[in-house]
């Protein structure tokens, strides 16, 4: 390698080929997604999100959520997390191409979030607010999101009603902030239940032909 | 030298210079001709190609032919699993018959008696598909007679169909749909009506007004 | 051999070294500070995960948070400072004159810790963007792009400027890491951050940046100083040298393909992950290369050859581990799991670490003309690595391992899950406490040496190295 501008046009080179196949590729395949118009239902999916969950998504992103939770489920035929009860399919690309940050996650220290806000029997977002208040398990509890404040006048509609040595000193209430709110509207939100056409599983005909490695 | 074994002070076992030269030595000069040297290029050849020909065959087995909707690595192309969405006729047709026919007819199809007409167990309905057809492609005006009773035609049924003057400009596909569901709900047991046939009487008819109830016991 | 001493060959420590002192040692204990702060956030971000209570009320300490900074100190404050200031002296070394434009280097470090510390404290306080190795605020990211750019300089002006035409493995891959980092990093924060690609495109890309700041940017520059180090100590020449450019050419080419390493199962297509599995066995190829080349490492020698050792022992077995944790059957247990967790640990804890430590054991003498004050604290930080490093990685491995058969059971709930791993936690962080207080060892060694004036027959201690033999073995 004596030649040293040979040498950073093969540096050059290598970069940009990859980049082109892997980031330009997929984008080339996935960047003009559109979402599934479904006849029947006479509506497109993935709904669109409320505001207050696109605000919910910053708080997901700020206290790193996405250190412990993934948001991506593998096929019932890979892995656990159909019987987990995450999900009946396979998470495809059309499920997030309305999120603003996809975070799928590395980690999981705790369950999968594709489809909180599908679970059987249904989370309310009361049941959220206890688990963020009191945390379960590994889950800490995330006790700054709330304020405790003393009552004025009427117990506000939002106070969490919590009990026994949980419960606020005589007087007080804990009410979730407006970030609670967000995160929590942002997790009831989450709910990629849509049968896809891509997201079908393969048919065990075509299974059989590749060898499983 | 004493300082040589002191691990405080890493001392040096080559010059730069001479590491420099030695190696770019190595690799102008052609290989040694001994034995031992010849033998690791064949043995890393056939380890590299080994593995090459690994990565090729899981390639070739497993890139799902490189279709951005192949998720799971067994699908060969996205054609397989992913046919369209079957429209289910009865499913479009409640809801469009929910969202606009019930106004008037009524979600049980009885109608308002006197005024508009029921849908269940009418002749009109379950009988000829051309008539209920061209009712909803291109609206009815006047007195009407159904099940025997007579309507005084106070209100006129709308313009359903993709034809000049209607409000409502709905596909072939969903006015089969409808017919179709309202052929088969409250007891109704006509057969279905294809979205085909609908097109096929719309281009035949073309811009014209609403139909009379005599001009419609002329069809077939 | 002959010992050389014609009027041709430079002493062993000369201005070269010492002109550049100031730069380095500037890199170098900024290097060290990230260092302890990384460790000592991943002592606290350990002791989180088997007691999530512990600072659970203080929103500056979230998990989350504290992993986050825990990385970005650790890539951003330690191992691009070490990694930058083994470079260039590399490159100032193997180019036969001093680094020119230090001033540039100084600035530009000066301003990269600046905006490393504002973006730790970003993080800190919510401003973290939850992207994988680029969690570092919106607000710092084009600050560290120029700063770097301003650190590179003195590295690019001794490889144009190199007095000989010819070339080493060595230089390849300095110039390479820091060439191809720029790149890669202005990439990364305009498809993520200024103007985002759409859904899970923002995975593809993070992936990449991922792989790449691995295969492009940390194993380049460790493995630089490991083609220098191995042949300089020994004094032997690298065997089957003509076999290296083919080991750096398939890490360039093919390390970055490895982009959907980490998305196996994901909603990405199936040819993404097959391409990266494939990828990582092809990688094989370089590994082998390595493995080869540097074998020389694993002979005897003083304390630096074996931090050498240990680190490319390291990056041995985390390529093979790499090409088998990858494989759809393995990952369906193993991802998502602490098994992920250790293999970062190995990969910059044991070969990115061990190998720049090694170097900085080497050049920093050097550099300031002394000896290192004392010969017990290099032994110890020695066993601290190794022992720390191998203790983690092993402990993070096997409860992975318990925590990916759990996954794989439905009726095991995540408490379940916590309570079984809890004491290879404890484990690891042991081991996590260990490594921190050989790397505080390391930088109070540091720190003396620094402060030692540099004696006026400094360079004469430096005994005049023999020339070496182009020898094929």
């Amino acid at each position: 390698m004596r030649n040293g501008l040979l040498f950073f046009l093969g540096l050059f080179a290598a970069l940009l080929i990859t980049w082109a196949g892997i980031v330009l590729g997929s984008n080339a395949q996935l960047g003009h997604l559109a979402p599934y118009f479904d006849e029947n239902e006479g509506k497109a999916y993935p709904e669109n999100t409320p505001g207050i969950a696109a605000r919910g998504l910053l708080v997901y992103d700020d206290l790193g959520c996405a250190a412990c939770h993934t948001q991506q489920v593998r096929r019932p035929s890979y892995g656990s997390d159909k019987a987990r009860g995450w999900g009946d399919r396979q998470s495809v690309a059309r499920d997030y191409m309305r999120q603003s940050h996809v975070q799928l996650g590395e980690s999981r220290i705790g369950p999968d979030l594709s489809n909180v806000g599908a679970r059987k029997p249904a989370y309310d977002a009361e049941d959220l607010y206890k688990l963020l208040y009191t945390g379960q398990g590994g889950m800490p509890s995330y006790r700054f999101l709330f304020e405790d404040r003393k009552v004025i006048g009427e117990v506000s509609a939002k106070a969490l009603n919590l009990v026994g040595s949980l419960a606020p000193a005589p007087g007080h209430e804990i009410v979730p902030t407006h970030r609670a709110e967000a995160l929590v509207a942002y997790l009831l939100s989450l709910n990629n239940v849509y049968e896809y056409p891509e997201a079908r599983p393969v048919e065990p005909a075509a299974a059989e032909k590749g060898e499983h490695k | 030298m004493s300082s040589s074994n002191d691990p405080r002070l890493p001392q040096a076992g080559a010059s730069d210079e001479s590491l420099l030269a030695a190696h770019e030595k190595m690799l102008g000069k052609k290989p040694d001709e001994q034995a031992h040297y010849k033998l690791l290029p064949l043995v890393l050849l056939f380890v590299f190609s080994g593995i090459i020909f690994y990565a090729g065959t899981y390639l070739n087995h497993f890139s799902g032919n490189y279709d951005p909707a192949v998720f799971d690595e067994h699908g060969h192309s996205a054609s397989g699993n992913a046919a369209p969405v079957k429209l289910d006729p009865i499913v479009v047709g409640r809801k469009s018959y929910e969202q606009v026919c019930s106004t008037c007819h009524q979600s049980t199809g009885l109608g308002l008696a006197g005024v508009y007409p029921p849908l269940a167990g009418s002749e009109w309905v379950t009988g000829s598909e051309e008539r209920v057809i061209s009712i909803l492609l291109h609206g009815l005006k006047g007195p009407i007679h159904v099940k025997g009773v007579a309507f005084p035609g106070a209100a006129a049924m709308p313009v359903f169909g993709q034809v000049p003057g209607s409000g409502y400009n709905w596909s072939d596909e969903k006015i089969a749909a409808v017919i179709t569901y309202i052929r088969q709900e409250w007891g109704n047991k006509a057969g279905p009506v294809t979205a085909e046939k609908v097109a096929e009487l719309r281009k035949k008819e073309g811009d014209r007004a609403e139909w009379s109830e005599a001009e419609l016991l002329k069809l077939p | 051999m002959t010992t050389a001493s014609h009027a041709a060959v430079t002493a062993e420590a000369s201005n070269i070294d010492s002109s550049a002192r100031c730069t380095l040692s500037f890199l170098i204990a900024s290097a060290l500070a990230w260092l302890l702060v990384s460790g000592l956030l991943a002592v606290l971000h350990l002791v989180q995960a088997y007691d999530a209570s512990f600072l659970a009320h203080c929103p500056i300490f979230t998990y989350g948070r504290l992993g986050a900074m825990q990385e970005t100190a650790s890539i951003y404050g330690w191992a691009a400072n070490a990694g930058l200031a083994v470079a260039l002296w590399l490159l100032a070394r193997l180019s036969g004159s001093p680094l020119r434009s230090l001033n540039w280097a100084c600035g530009g470090a000066l301003f990269w810790n600046l905006g490393v510390t504002l973006g730790l404290v970003g993080i800190a306080l919510g401003e973290g963007t939850s992207t994988s190795f680029l969690h570092l605020p919106y607000f710092v990211q084009p600050l560290l792009l120029v700063a770097y750019a301003a650190i590179a300089v003195p590295g690019v002006l001794a490889w144009t400027g190199r007095k000989q035409s010819m070339t080493f493995a060595s230089q390849w891959y300095a110039v390479a890491a820091l060439f191809l980092f720029p790149w890669l990093l202005s990439a990364a924060q305009v498809m993520l951050h200024f103007a985002p690609v759409r859904g899970v495109l923002q995975a593809i890309v993070e992936g990449w940046y991922v792989q790449s700041v691995w295969y492009l940017w940390l194993f380049p520059l460790a493995l630089a100083a490991a083609y220098y180090l191995v042949p300089k100590i020994t004094g032997r020449a690298i065997p089957s040298y003509d076999f290296s450019a083919l080991g750096f050419w398939t890490l360039i080419v093919i390390g970055d393909w490895t982009a959907g390493r980490h998305l196996v199962g994901g909603p990405v297509p199936a040819w993404l992950v097959s391409l990266a599995i494939v990828s990582c066995a092809l990688l094989l190829v370089h590994f082998i290369i390595v493995a080869l080349n540097l074998r020389g490492a694993f002979s005897s020698g003083g304390p630096v050859l074996k931090f050498v050792a240990f680190g490319l022992f390291s990056y041995l077995v985390g390529g093979l581990w790499d090409a088998v944790t990858c494989m759809r059957s393995v990952a369906v247990i193993t991802q998502f799991t602490w098994i992920d967790q250790a293999q970062t640990q190995l990969a910059l804890t044991g070969a990115f670490s061990a190998i720049v430590i090694g170097a900085i054991y080497f050049l920093f003498p050097r550099v300031t003309g002394q000896a290192w004050p004392s010969a017990t604290l290099i032994t110890a930080h020695l066993f601290t690595t190794v022992i720390g490093t191998l203790g983690l990685v092993l402990s993070l491995v096997v409860a992975g391992w318990i925590q990916g058969h759990d996954l794989a059971n439905p009726a095991v709930s995540f408490a379940d899950i916590a309570a079984h791993t809890s004491s290879w936690l404890h484990f690891a962080l042991a081991a996590q406490a260990l490594l921190l207080v050989g790397n505080a060892l390391f930088a109070l060694h540091f720190i003396r040496l620094a402060c030692t004036k540099p004696a006026a027959s400094g360079v004469s201690v430096f005994a005049q190295p023999p020339a070496m033999e182009a020898s094929a073995s």
